[in-house]
């Protein structure tokens, strides 16, 4: 039986969560609401809903700016980057955890604490190195900086590190090469882990705007959804509502994508897969 | 097949885990690498299965030099202590596993692996996850998940110690029955020495690297090689007095008389240790011959084991209930031919007659 104070107690915790929730869920709400009223709605304030569905909004965004082609880039540019990130993230990970090098635990250590470069500093260094390459203005510009990341590599090495080697010795003897026993043991039992990595680096490199409004700078063509969608704002002059149809199309697949990985990402999570 | 090693050695920076070990395991026979902990048994294993290089020394599997194969190419299957079962997997996966590494197809590899599976009495748990399995279907899939592939020998490390004990004697009966039909060498690493003379063809016992005797189960008892052998095999332990060799007869330390033993080839006057197995010290009424007093009795069974004094050693000996003596009894000691054996008191080696 529940006592008095322990219910006063669960009620508080939950009113905190809901508030939380809230401060949340309303700019979003906000967002997604106005971008379904026409403009004289959004300025008069007399109805917080609105009074139709309207989808000219979306249509008006979708068409006056080069939405089609921020949307093919977005798609592009975060699909390779995250391939390639998991890639590179689950081979260091594994020579960092299980392969005998010298130096290895002091190669690392030095990567690790290069995460506390500011990455502004890094940008510098970055676009030197793009223009030397040639690819300044080209979409590989936005792509070939992102396709490693030490912090990715460290969660995953923590979890490889958490594998014993009896394992790695039982996948030899059941005649595995090193290369098998990585993408069908390790791999495999990294699943969450590996699940929350991709999500992350997806947000991070559908959201990624500094860098891209640098790169872009010199080819409009190559722009992604958010640099596309502060360009839009000032290339369509002031319409709220078109604002809100344009970010609400640049967060909507995330949103998705959430929802499909939720799963994954609260189990990769609560397992400590992320602490650190 | 056969499995040979040759002058092995294996050095961790100052340990040496196996020192100059040779032998040979016949075709098809159950061995027991037999010892106490720490002294390489593990180390033994790990190299037949390529999982650690060896230091000097050679392997041969039948006439193939193996000392430098990496282990994917061994054909061994190899128990792990904590089984090391692929955790994601569901039994009949983890069992697939080897085949899937050869790319038998799935059909045929999900067939096998069924096989092998009702072989070891885990066909009904197919679909679970090994952390849903109780330690000993674990170890039962370890077994069919080593043995699917057909291996040339198998490999097992203490595969038993993480049981109960009667789930360890069922599966123990188990590991022989399976041994028996698939005709496969095996080389079982066991530190009890009641699990290893209740199972196995061949015992060979090491101490601190070193093999000290390598024989028929059967012979480590009857017939060790050292004082070593003598005392890690058998339960209740040989009973051990020291003293003095003369003339045929054993002088036990602070006692009056001497024991007679018959000829050895020793020098007179040099320490050894007399030892007897507890069945093999006969006990009678007081007649005369060496005298000894009954310190304590425990009745076990239809047998009573008498403790007796002889200076400052104690012997153990197996007596009848109906004529076993009372305690503070003085009774008359002597030994059979069988199960007793003089040994160097120094250097443990063994004199014959
Ligand atoms: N990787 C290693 N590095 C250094 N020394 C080791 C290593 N592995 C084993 N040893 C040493 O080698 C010796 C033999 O070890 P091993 O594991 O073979 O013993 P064991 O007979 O299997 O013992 P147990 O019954 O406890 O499993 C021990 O002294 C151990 O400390
Ligand atoms: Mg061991």
């Amino acid at each position: 039986m529940k006592n008095k104070t322990d219910r006063v107690k669960s009620f508080m915790q939950y009113l905190t969560l809901f508030i939380g929730a809230a401060i949340m869920f309303l700019p979003f709400f906000w967002m997604i609401n106005s971008s379904f009223k026409t403009e004289k709605e959004l300025l008069s304030f007399q109805s917080f809903l609105p009074k139709q569905l309207l989808i000219d909004n979306f249509r008006q965004a979708w068409e006056m700016g080069d939405f089609p082609r921020y949307f093919g880039n977005s798609v592009f540019v975060t699909v390779v980057c995250v391939a390639l990130t998991m890639f590179v993230t689950i081979l260091a990970a594994y020579g960092f955890s299980k392969l005998k090098f010298p130096g290895r635990d002091l190669i690392f250590t030095v990567l690790v604490s290069m995460m506390m470069i500011p990455y502004e500093m890094l940008m510098l260094t970055n676009y030197e190195t793009i223009r030397h390459m040639h690819l300044f203005g080209k979409i590989w510009s936005l792509i070939v900086p992102f396709t490693s990341s030490i912090f990715y590599t460290y969660i995953l090495r923590n979890f490889f590190l958490s594998v014993p080697d009896s394992l790695y010795q039982s996948a030899r003897i059941d005649g595995a090469s090193d290369w098998q026993y990585l993408w069908e043991i390790m791999v495999p039992m990294a699943k969450p882990s590996l699940v929350t990595i991709a999500l992350l680096d997806a947000i991070t490199c559908w959201n990624s705007f500094m860098w891209t409004m640098l790169m872009s700078s010199g080819n409009r063509n190559i722009r992604t959804l958010p640099f596309g969608l502060t360009a839009f704002t000032s290339e369509a002059g002031v319409h709220y509502n078109l604002w809100m149809a344009g970010a609400t199309i640049v967060v909507i697949p995330m949103i998705v994508l959430f929802l499909f990985c939720r799963k994954s990402i609260i189990t990769g999570v609560s397992r400590g897969g992320l602490k650190g | 097949m056969e499995v040979r090693i040759e002058d092995l050695v294996k050095r961790f920076d100052d340990v040496v885990a196996v020192n100059k070990v040779n032998a040979t395991f016949e075709s098809g026979k159950l061995i027991a690498l037999l010892g106490p902990s720490g002294c390489g048994k593990s180390t033994m294993l790990n190299m037949l299965s390529g999982i650690m290089p060896v230091t000097e020394g050679k392997i041969y599997f039948d006439d193939r030099d193996v000392t430098m194969l990496s282990p994917d190419k061994r054909e061994v299957g190899l128990v792990f202590q904590n089984y090391a079962l692929y955790p994601h997997m569901s039994v009949l996966e983890n069992i697939c596993f080897p085949l899937k590494i050869k790319r038998v197809p799935k059909a045929e590899r999900i067939e096998k692996a069924k096989e092998y599976a009702r072989m070891v009495h885990i066909d009904d748990y197919l679909d679970r996850l090994p952390k849903e399995l109780s330690g000993g279907q674990q170890q039962r899939v370890a077994i069919a998940r080593a043995l699917v592939k057909r291996p040339k020998l198998l490999l097992l490390d203490e595969p038993l110690s993480n049981l109960d004990a009667k789930l360890r004697v069922e599966m123990r009966e188990e590991i022989r029955r399976i041994q028996r039909e698939s005709g496969v060498t095996t080389v079982f690493v066991t530190h009890d020495q009641e699990e290893a003379t209740s199972i196995s063809d061949y015992i060979m016992l090491m101490k601190l690297g070193v093999k000290q005797q390598f024989a028929k189960t059967r012979n480590l008892y009857n017939d060790p090689a050292n004082l070593f052998v003598a005392d890690f095999i058998g339960n209740p332990t040989i009973n051990q007095l020291h003293g003095i060799y003369e003339k045929g007869n054993f002088r036990p330390d602070a006692y009056e008389n001497a024991i007679p033993i018959g000829r050895y080839q020793i020098e007179d006057g040099s320490r050894v240790v007399f030892a007897s197995r507890p069945e093999s010290v006969i006990v009678e009424k007081k007649n005369g011959k060496t005298v000894m007093e009954v310190e304590e009795t425990y009745v076990s069974g239809k047998d009573t084991l008498c403790v007796l004094k002889a200076g400052d050693g104690r012997l153990r000996a197996y007596v009848d209930n109906d004529s076993a003596p009372q305690e503070k009894d003085l009774v008359s000691v002597s030994f059979r031919d069988r199960g007793v054996f003089v040994f160097n008191e120094e250097s443990g080696e063994r004199y014959y007659e």
